[in-house]
């Protein structure tokens, strides 16, 4: 890297936390002159998704933490990229209103950061995903220059939807500096139903809880996990299914859920009125909890119908190489999570470059998104290219020319 | 004949290619306006088809303009700048429907509807309905990321496009998921208006079919009290379906063409939906029915039947063809305002219109604050064309003064392209500019929509 003045940052550190918009655009602007690879960040929560950051000098938006305007009535907010999940859904349940991200370490992921890896929440079949909830961005592009999409308004058609591409992006188009989205009502209720789930259940209570008529704002299934999330299940696995709504849509769908795990011969229902949204977010927090250098977790997404079989073939081929699995799979949405881990850090390492090939066969989009870097390093998080990256790596060059943020995070180089 | 003509006929077979002068005329137009005459049609079978004949009109210098049924209001059809048009007319099946992951593969000339027919024998529907769904093709509604009355619970045509396959500029197909890692090209795919790609077969997303359907109609005395009553019911968390709103001079237009059961000794109508669970629907009811009456609704009535409802929705969705009764032509304005200032919007399009002496009528999205004035002419009055104009540029500026955008639904296009910057800057523009450079370099596919003249790529640097 070449010397220079922001390399070299007056407090040692290179670490930039811009307090406001202009300051981050000069930073930017300064390294796109002197062309110095940046790491564009957030809380870094999601840090371990994808390949490991190259730059070395890294800019956050945490210090761009306020709330622009929250317009109740409307059920519209904006928020600057830098304000925790935990903030923002305290801010819009004033108004008993939220907008379903469901990101891990909620109390420290910023919205920009959830937005701009395209986190997906378990309950997206039901509210929409992240993108589909932003009515507006404001990015700073890498030389300095904000640009804007969208706006306040919950419907709009005028001009191409630039927001669609930043979100997800990493990071690499341009940093969020700012995020609108449409709230939503918040549920008048909630309960969580939670039932050991002996694996020879399994498949008649996934098809049992995706026939019901009331639908689930999240099914989910888990094995292992067992400091993570709660439920001592011994070999089983549990699931966890939520719903939102009426008192009435919860009584019958509690009512659906018991008769269909009783039909599938799950033992025991409970039933939890509070905490459900505690239970969540462990489930969030699960997605991406690492074990150290004696672990690593992988997302597969797919077709609903599919996650068992994927899961299970996942898990599968991780025991033949004698490594432990835990898993999750979402019932709803198709998504698989499935961590490996071995007893120290160097059986892992000696195990995981052949079975990181068994479980891409398996799927060959298989996506890291836990683990420490020198391991994710050696390893190809982001699996195989799609059909269209050409015209990613187009858009890419478009935007950052030099490559200077977040060189090599992300699919595109 | 051309070089051009013959080898599209050689490549997709004579039958798939016209040429003739009457029939070309009939391709220069959509509902908005008329195009220049295109140098050819074609009609192709397949994506091959596509692949192909992107390939002959890039080689001989041609524009290339997609189309699907012609119902758009904004120009976004119409072939600006000559060239091929491609008609989807035979691409029109559903080709998988994949009903336990509730979604389904169709080709671009599907009609909308038609989706929603085929999916509802396995209890599924597709939910963006604009209005002109009987006839709107599914390639034309992910163009212009189409609406409809139900957008306002479900989302838009975007929220409901899993993966996309599309031809390119030089004639390659590639195929788009949001399942795949990577950037979001589907998203910026969809409401890109023909100018990116061509659509060649879409996975949508089907919803089920709700157990519980109601319909209700609210009368009120204003306009003003008919939105306070949207806001209010919005801001106590209730997002019914559909929250329409139709002025006295729609109601009567509406009742005369279709006796649908519409009131019309009041000023404003609102028309509500719920749909869900049926222990939710009957508490969503008493809650709206206490909303509406504490902002002075004068009447109340529930749609007692399906065939009450499909009369109601009739209604609404023909309102635009009703107007036919009370003036040889309309123009209909798109644009959209904060939910809260619907009554300030209302207002200047009032004023405006009166300003032109422009008879107006309303017909509109209120649960989204979308707005479509229909200001009613006569073409054959140049005066009244020239004051429906101005008429509709004020009224575009008060929505941008409101905090709103340009085009709620309808789309860019021919029409609002010079006005694009009213609501960008340029550096906002030019982010957009950057994506066509990406995927339309030659500016061959749909030439002269959606960016203002002289808008450049400044390639950020």
């Amino acid at each position: 890297m070449r010397r220079s003045s922001l390399a070299e940052p007056p407090a040692g550190a290179k670490r930039f936390a811009p307090a406001t918009v202009e300051a981050l655009c000069e930073v930017l602007a300064r390294a796109n002159a002197e062309q110095i690879p940046l790491e564009i960040a957030g809380a870094n929560t999601l840090g371990g998704m994808g390949s490991p950051a190259r730059a070395s000098t890294i800019v956050t938006t945490l210090a761009l933490n306020a709330l622009i305007a929250h317009e109740d009535a409307d059920l519209t907010c904006a928020m600057q990229s830098g304000i925790t999940l935990s903030a923002f859904d305290k801010t819009l349940a004033q108004h008993r209103q939220f907008v379903p991200l469901d990101a891990p370490l909620r109390t420290k992921a910023t919205i920009g950061g959830t937005v701009a890896s395209g986190w997906l929440s378990p309950r997206r079949h039901l509210y929409g995903r992240a993108r589909d909830l932003i009515i507006g961005t404001e990015i700073a592009l890498v030389n300095g220059t904000l640009a804007h999409a969208g706006g306040m308004v919950v419907k709009n058609v005028t001009g191409y939807d630039m927001s669609k591409l930043y979100a997800g992006s990493f990071g690499t188009l341009g940093v969020l500096t700012r995020v609108n989205f449409k709230t939503l009502p918040l549920p008048r209720a909630r309960r969580a139903l939670l039932a050991k789930l002996p694996e020879n259940t399994r498949a008649r209570a996934a098809a049992q809880l995706t026939a019901l008529s009331v639908i689930p704002a999240a099914t989910i299934f888990v094995e292992g996990f067992r400091k993570n999330i709660e439920g001592a299940d011994g070999i089983d696995g549990r699931t966890f299914v939520l719903l939102e709504g009426s008192e009435a849509l919860l009584e019958r769908g509690t009512r659906e859920i018991r008769t269909a795990l009783g039909r599938a011969g799950v033992p025991e229902t409970t039933i939890f009125d509070m905490g459900c949204g505690a239970m969540l977010e462990r489930i969030a927090d699960a997605c991406v909890a690492s074990l150290g250098q004696r672990s690593i977790t992988y997302r597969s997404l797919g077709l609903a119908d599919s996650a068992m079989e994927r899961a299970t073939r996942l898990r599968d081929a991780a025991n033949r190489q004698r490594l432990f699995t835990d898993l999750l799979f979402d019932a709803n949405n198709g998504d698989v999570f499935v961590r490996l881990s071995d007893r120290d850090s160097r059986g892992f390492a000696a195990k995981i470059e052949q079975c990181h090939d068994e479980l891409r066969a398996i799927d060959p989009r298989l996506t890291i998104v836990a683990g420490e870097a020198p391991i994710r390093a050696a390893l190809d998080p982001w699996g195989e290219p799609p059909p269209a990256i050409s015209y990613m790596r187009k858009l890419k060059a478009q935007f950052d020319r030099h490559n200077i943020l977040n060189p090599g995070r992300f699919i595109v180089g | 004949m051309s070089e051009l003509i013959a080898r599209l006929k050689d490549a997709l077979g004579a039958d798939a290619v016209k040429a003739e002068r009457e029939d070309l005329a009939v391709y220069a137009f959509d509902a908005y306006s008329q195009g220049r005459l295109p140098s050819a049609v074609v009609l192709p079978a397949s994506t091959r088809d596509v692949s192909a004949a992107v390939k002959i009109a890039r080689a001989c210098g041609e524009p290339i303009v997609a189309r699907g049924a012609g119902t758009g209001l904004c120009g976004g059809a119409i072939p600006a700048a000559g060239g091929v048009v491609f008609s989807f007319a035979r691409m029109n099946r559903v080709l998988e429907l994949d009903a336990r992951n509730r979604r389904a593969r169709v080709q671009p000339g599907l009609i909308n509807l038609e989706l929603t027919n085929a999916a509802l024998p396995v209890g599924l529907f597709y939910a963006p309905d604009p209005s002109s769904q009987k006839v709107s093709t599914i390639g034309g509604n992910i163009g212009t990321n189409a609406g409809g009355p139900h957008c306002l619970s479900y989302g838009t045509t975007v929220n409901h496009v899993l993966g996309l396959e599309i031809v390119d500029e030089s004639g390659e197909v590639v195929t788009t998921s949001l399942d795949d890692p990577g950037y979001d090209l589907t998203g910026a795919l969809v409401g890109s208006e023909g100018t990116l790609a061509i659509v060649c077969s879409a996975w949508l997303r089907l919803m089920r079919v709700p157990e519980a359907v109601r319909v209700w109609l609210a009368a009120f005395p204003d306009f003003e009290s008919a939105s306070a009553a949207v806001s209010a019911i919005i801001g106590a968390g209730i997002v019914p379906t559909a929250l329409e709103m139709l002025d006295r001079v729609m109601l009567e237009a509406v009742e005369a063409a279709f006796h649908a059961g519409y009131p019309t000794d009041c000023a404003a109508v609102l028309l509500v939906e719920s749909a869900g669970v049926e222990e939710d629907i009957a508490a969503y009811e008493s809650e709206i029915r206490r909303i509406v009456h504490e902002h002075g609704a004068l009447a109340w009535r529930a749609a007692a039947s399906q065939a009450e409802r499909d009369a109601l929705w009739a209604g609404r969705k023909g309102a635009l063809g009703a107007t036919g009764r009370i003036a040889p032509n309309y123009y209909i304005q798109d644009v959209v305002v904060p939910r809260t200032k619907l009554p300030h919007a209302l207002r200047a399009v009032g004023e405006a219109c009166a300003q032109h002496h422009i008879p107006v009528g309303n017909v509109f999205h209120a649960g989204d604050g979308n707005l479509h004035p229909l200001l009613l002419y006569d073409r054959r009055e140049q005066q009244q064309v020239a004051a429906v104009i101005e008429a509709g540029n004020e009224i575009l500026h008060a929505a941008v003064e409101l905090g709103g955008a340009i085009s709620g639904e309808h789309g860019i296009g021919y029409e609002k392209r010079g006005t694009l910057s009213r609501v960008f800057t340029a550096d906002d523009l030019a982010t957009m500019a950057g994506v066509r450079e990406v995927f339309n370099a030659s500016r061959s596919l749909n030439p002269e929509k959606i960016f203002p003249a002289g808008i450049r790529c400044a390639e950020v640097r």
